[in-house]
C-alpha cells in the first residue's frame, strides 16, 4: 500500500464523527459570532468596540476549541486508541483530522468572516475596514494552522496549550503593527476598499504560510508507517 | 493449518524498554494467553499485532497480511481492545455501534443485539454513566459484533472489581467458544489466562520465556516434596527449576517432569513424599525467577 493512498470512506467517517461530536458547541460559537456582528452593525462607537472584542474572542475560542477537542482531548481521554484501532493508517487519521478541523473551524470562521464583511459593507461603517478585518481574519487563520500543526505533531498538552495561547495572544501586537503601516492604517476610515501592496503581501503571506505549515505536517505524517 | 499471526525475530526499542527477538505464532481458531508482569512487553506485542505500532526488526504477518505495510487490510479483519482504550463519554453505545457498523462491512447487527442482552447493556445509555465493567463489555461488544477473525485483548480484566471481573470472564468464555475466531488475550492475572487460553506464552522484561499449549505446561511441571539430605549434584539437574529447603524437607519445582524422576531422586537419597501439579501462577513465577525458558 502506497503511503499516499487514502482510505476515503474511513476518512469521511472520521470527519463526520468529529462534526457530530462538536456541532452543538460550534453552533453556540456561530451564535456568539452573530451577536458580535449585530453589535458591529449598530455602527455606534461603543457597540463597535464591544462587537470587535466579542468577535475576536469568539474566533479565538472557536480555533482553540476545534484543536483541543479533536486532538488534545482525544489523547487525554484515551479515545485516540479507539480510533487508531479502526482500519486507518496514520496518514488517513491525519487527513481526517485535518479535514475535520478545517470543517469544524472553517464553517464558523467563514460564516463569521463573511458576516463581518457584509456588515461592514451594508452598514454606515467605513468600507475601508474590510481590508483591516480580512488581515485580522488572516492572522487568526495563520495562528490556527500553526497551532493545529503543533497539536498534530507534539503530544505534550502543555506545549500545545502554550502554542495555542501564545499564537492567539499575538493578535494584539499584530493589530498594533497594522496600525503603524500608513498604507493600511490610513485607509481604514475611508469609505472604499483599498488594497495596497503591503496589505496584499501580508494577506498572501498569512495564507501561504498557513497552508505551507499544514502541508509540511502532512508530508511528515506520510513517513510514519504506523501510529507508534 | 493457517496461522492467525506469526512473528519472527521481532524487536522494538523504547528509551527504557526493549522487546527482544520474539518468534511466535498462533494457529487459526486458537486462544493464546500472554502472561507477564507490568512492563513485560505484552502491550507492545499486541500493538504491533494490531498494526498500531511497527517493529524495529523482524517480520510480522497477521491473517496473511504483512505488517505494517498491509495494516488496513489486517485491521479490517481483527478486533483490538486494550485496558487504556476509552469510548466517547458524551455519546451513547448506540452511537458507537453505528460508527463501527459503518467502518466494518461485516458488522452483525443481530449478533450485536444478542451481545447487548448477554452483557446486560443499554444501547441508548451515554458512556459517561457506564461503570468500568460496562465499558469493558461495551468495547468487547463493539469488537465481537464486527466478526473479527482475530481478536486482540490487552488486559481486559484489569481494574475490574471481583464481581465485574468474573462477569466479563464468563461472558468472554461464552462468546469466545462461539465460533472459530482466534484470540490473543493478555493479563498479569494467570487465573484469567488459565480459564480461557488454549496456548500460553510467558513474557518477561521484553523476552519470551515460554510458549506452548496449556495442557503441556500443566503436565510438564510438578511440585515435589522430599525428605532427605540435599546433595550439590542435584543443582545441575536440568529438571529442577527451583528448590527450597526447610530442615530436612526439600520442596522442588520440576520442569519436564517424568515418571522415573522419583526413582532417580531416591537414588540420590531423597524420599519423595508428595507430587502435585503446579498452578499456572506458580509455573510462571518459577520460570521468571529461574530466568530462563520453561
Amino acid at each position: 500500500m502506497n503511503r499516499f493512498d487514502i482510505n476515503v470512506p474511513l476518512v469521511k467517517l472520521l470527519v463526520a464523527k468529529d462534526w457530530q461530536l462538536f456541532e452543538k458547541q460550534l453552533a453556540l460559537y456561530v451564535a456568539g459570532g452573530i451577536v458580535a456582528l449585530c453589535l458591529l452593525g449598530m455602527a455606534q462607537r461603543w457597540s463597535f468596540y464591544v462587537g470587535s472584542l466579542v468577535l475576536i474572542i469568539v474566533l479565538v475560542s472557536t480555533a482553540c476549541f476545534a484543536i483541543s477537542n479533536s486532538l488534545i482531548v482525544e489523547r487525554k481521554e484515551r479515545t485516540l486508541a479507539f480510533v487508531m484501532s479502526l482500519p486507518v493508517t496514520p496518514m488517513d487519521f491525519h487527513v481526517a483530522k485535518l479535514i475535520g478541523n478545517l470543517v469544524t473551524f472553517g464553517v464558523p470562521f467563514l460564516i463569521i468572516a463573511g458576516g463581518a464583511i457584509a456588515v461592514v459593507l451594508l452598514t454606515p461603517l467605513p468600507d475601508g475596514l474590510v481590508v483591516y478585518g480580512l488581515l485580522i481574519f488572516g492572522y487568526i487563520f495563520l495562528a490556527y494552522c500553526v497551532s493545529l500543526s503543533i497539536a498534530t505533531v507534539v503530544e505534550s498538552e502543555g506545549w500545545n496549550t502554550f502554542a495555542m495561547i501564545s499564537s492567539m495572544v499575538l493578535i494584539n501586537p499584530f493589530m498594533m503593527v497594522l496600525g503603524q503601516i500608513p498604507s493600511i492604517a490610513d485607509n481604514i476610515s475611508r469609505d472604499a476598499v483599498v488594497w495596497t501592496t503591503p496589505a496584499v503581501a501580508i494577506l498572501a503571506v498569512q495564507v501561504v504560510v498557513g497552508i505551507g505549515v499544514l502541508a509540511y505536517t502532512t508530508i511528515a505524517h506520510c513517513r510514519k508507517p504506523t501510529f507508534y | 493449518m493457517t496461522a492467525a499471526f506469526s512473528v519472527s525475530g521481532l524487536g522494538k526499542r523504547y528509551p527504557h524498554f526493549e522487546l527482544h527477538d520474539i518468534d511466535l505464532a498462533l494457529a487459526e481458531g486458537e486462544i493464546m494467553g500472554l502472561v507477564g508482569v507490568n512492563g513485560a512487553g505484552k502491550t507492545t506485542l499486541l500493538r504491533i499485532l494490531a498494526g498500531i505500532s511497527s517493529p524495529d526488526s523482524g517480520t510480522v504477518e497477521v491473517l496473511g497480511h504483512s505488517l505494517p505495510r498491509e495494516q488496513v487490510a489486517a485491521k479490517r479483519q481483527l478486533g483490538f481492545a486494550s485496558e487504556d482504550m476509552r469510548l466517547y463519554r458524551k455519546r451513547s453505545l448506540r452511537w458507537h455501534m453505528d460508527l463501527i457498523a459503518r467502518a466494518y462491512p461485516d458488522w452483525d447487527e443481530s449478533y450485536a443485539g444478542i451481545l447487548l442482552k448477554r452483557f446486560a447493556l443499554r444501547a441508548e445509555q451515554l458512556l459517561d454513566g457506564f461503570s468500568h465493567g460496562q465499558r469493558v463489555k461495551a468495547l468487547l461488544l463493539l469488537n465481537l459484533a464486527r466478526r473479527p477473525r482475530l481478536l486482540l485483548l490487552d488486559e481486559p480484566t484489569t481494574g475490574l472489581d471481583p464481581v465485574a471481573r468474573v462477569e466479563v470472564l464468563e461472558a468472554l468464555s461464552d462468546v469466545l467458544r462461539d465460533g472459530d475466531r482466534s484470540v490473543v488475550f493478555s493479563s498479569h492475572n494467570t487465573h484469567d489466562i488459565e480459564q480461557l487460553a488454549d496456548t500460553i506464552t510467558f513474557l518477561h522484561e521484553g523476552r519470551m520465556l515460554a510458549s506452548c499449549d496449556k495442557e503441556s505446561f500443566i503436565d510438564r511441571w510438578r511440585r515435589m516434596v522430599c525428605q532427605g539430605d540435599w546433595t550439590p549434584d542435584l543443582a545441575h539437574w536440568p529438571q529442577i527449576a527451583a528448590l527450597r529447603r526447610s530442615g530436612s524437607v526439600l520442596e522442588l519445582k520440576i520442569r519436564d517432569f517424568s515418571d522415573d524422576l522419583a526413582g532417580r531422586l531416591k537414588g540420590q537419597g531423597l524420599d519423595v513424599r508428595t507430587v502435585h501439579p503446579m498452578s499456572l501462577e506458580d509455573i510462571f513465577i518459577t520460570t521468571v525467577r529461574a530466568g530462563e525458558t520453561a
